[in-house]
């Protein structure tokens, strides 16, 4: 059973001031959460002691600027954090993180991880080059919805809105301007909430109700909506044609591979030496083709990008948000992982417990991915008679 | 041949060290032939065998590829088999998904002493690729 206490406060403030508040307490050494720079078009992520709280941090910013399963990698590779440090993540984020923690690539000692219920994002580009203002309004608006009007690919088809799988849950959604619940569903989060001072909230177990109720309604309604644009997608890229032709604006910079939280590998087939081909094997596949798109191995590095992390794509829409051609990637992915995710019936960043389909193996399984022998080949017979 | 513009496929043909070419080497002490399009191609274990090669050869040339290793529970290095068909699975269901003809991919376990069975399976996959036809994607300038 989790642990639901009620917070007094008014949105972001409110939220802020939790984290001031364990901070000051002791409950937490510091955090790490993205704060507005200061020319105020962007967010870059800080790691704060009590001392160092910045006024300008954000939990809930309106754009994924870095993901933040990329800070958490960068900072917890190569061991473990000596102190206690909160991350706040948002639900894709977190998800991210759970799949790299599986892949060792990130390290949970001593980390707690907190996540809400997440209206979306921008997409990166639109934010930067629009009125920011009257962009945190419209996103500061629509904190306790869980869902806003955005034009990012992988929010619009996003199903997975809640911090399901954190440590420490910020109830969001069907809160108001009074304040929040705040949830722990681990031991580690668990002991954290317990020294928090809830204030007594009679209604507690109505407000719970009231969130259930409007979960359970979104979650249907998104659900439903994603399998739609995943379908309908699919429509416009099968076949050979219609994916070479959403390809085809690809400028082989490989952002969406960097920006992935999934892609780790320090030492990346694509960018290897084994791509840079001479002339003389460039020429080769020119006359055979009677013309070759220069550089070449960019469907080779999309499928192949796919066949590598498909199966862990969380959905975050990092990719499309880094690509300058605004290829519709993060669909892309989401509608190979969708398919892939099934066969293995794998929830990526669903739990730490759930084994990552390439680490188990039984004798018996995916039958149908062979071709059965059967019987003598009829052209075999007559080719081998004697 | 009996037609000269009949179509000849390319195929590759993918055998792990242990079983799939001792399988060949079977096939070759009974002086069994099977079709010479096919390219056969040793890797270690099929497990080793990144389905990335397998893409690599479908965009630029092959019209199928074929990959044989031991059977399950006979693996050289125990689970490379089962690496092997997991990773094709997820491949062919890329391809499926992609409409990129998830069928020019095959998995066949043939074991060292099956050389018949490797002999049947090349000549069935050759076939099956006359069949469908040339690889639409080796022909793409633009891949």
């Amino acid at each position: 059973m989790d642990d639901i206490k009620w917070l007094q406060g008014k949105g972001k403030l409110g939220i802020k001031a939790f984290f001031q508040d364990i901070l000051n307490k002791g409950l937490i050494d510091s955090v790490l959460m993205p704060a507005k720079n200061k020319k105020g078009n962007s967010y870059a992520w800080f790691l704060m002691n009590k001392d160092g709280f910045l006024e300008t941090s954000d939990p809930i910013p309106p754009v994924m600027t870095i993901q933040g399963a990329n800070i958490l990698k960068n900072m917890t590779k190569k061991g473990e954090s000596w102190s206690k440090t909160a991350v706040v993540l948002r639900p894709c984020e977190l998800r991210a993180v759970i799949e790299l923690t599986k892949l060792e690539q990130i390290n949970l000692e001593n980390i707690i991880l907190i996540s809400f219920d997440c209206p979306g994002a921008y997409p990166l580009t639109h934010y930067i080059s629009g009125d920011q203002t009257s962009f945190d309004q419209k996103f500061d608006s629509s904190l306790y919805t869980a869902s806003f009007e955005t034009e990012r690919n992988a929010c619009i088809a996003c199903n997975q809105f809640t911090g399901q799988g954190a440590d420490i849950q910020l109830c969001l959604l069907g809160a108001s301007d009074d304040g929040f619940m705040i949830s722990a569903s681990s031991a580690k989060g668990k002991e954290l909430l317990q020294n928090v001072d809830g204030a007594k909230a009679d209604n507690i177990e109505t407000q719970i109700k009231k969130r259930d109720e409007l979960m359970g309604k979104l979650q249907k309604e998104k659900d439903e909506k994603r399998q739609t644009i995943l379908d309908r997608f699919k429509d416009t890229i099968y076949g050979p044609e219609n994916l070479l032709n959403v390809f085809s604006a690809c400028i082989n910079c490989h952002n969406c591979r960097r920006a992935c939280p999934i892609c780790f590998c320090s030492a990346c087939y694509f960018e290897s030496k084994a791509l840079n081909s001479e002339a003389d094997n460039q020429l080769n596949r020119a006359s055979r083709k009677q013309g070759l798109r220069m550089p070449p191995d960019l469907l080779l590095f999309h499928v192949g990008r796919m066949n590598h992390m498909s199966i862990s794509c969380v959905s975050c829409g990092a990719c499309e948000d880094a690509c300058p051609e605004n290829i519709p990637i993060s669909l892309m992915f989401s509608l190979v992982g969708r398919d892939t995710q099934a066969v293995f019936d794998y929830k990526p960043g669903h739990s730490l417990e759930e084994p990552i389909p390439f680490v188990v193996y039984k004798n018996e399984e995916f039958k149908e991915s062979e071709a059965h022998y059967t019987k003598r080949h009829q052209s075999a017979c007559n080719c081998n008679t004697k | 041949m009996s037609d000269e513009n009949e179509f000849i496929p390319n195929i590759v043909y993918g055998l792990c060290a242990w079983c799939g070419t001792g399988g060949s080497e079977t096939a070759a002490a009974h002086h069994l032939k099977y079709p010479e399009n096919i390219k056969p191609f040793r890797v270690m274990c099929t497990g080793a065998l990144d389905p990335v090669y397998i893409l690599r050869a479908l965009f630029e040339g092959a019209d199928g590829f074929i990959v044989s290793g031991c059977h399950p529970g006979d693996c050289h290095y125990d689970t490379g088999n089962y690496r092997a068909r997991r990773r094709i699975t997820a491949l062919k269901t890329i391809l499926g998904t992609l409409g990129l003809d998830s069928e020019r991919v095959w998995l066949r376990w043939v074991g060292h002493g099956e050389g018949q069975r490797l002999v049947d399976t090349a000549f069935e996959f050759n076939d099956h690729i006359k069949k469908l036809g040339p690889n639409p994607l080796k022909s793409r300038r633009d891949s």
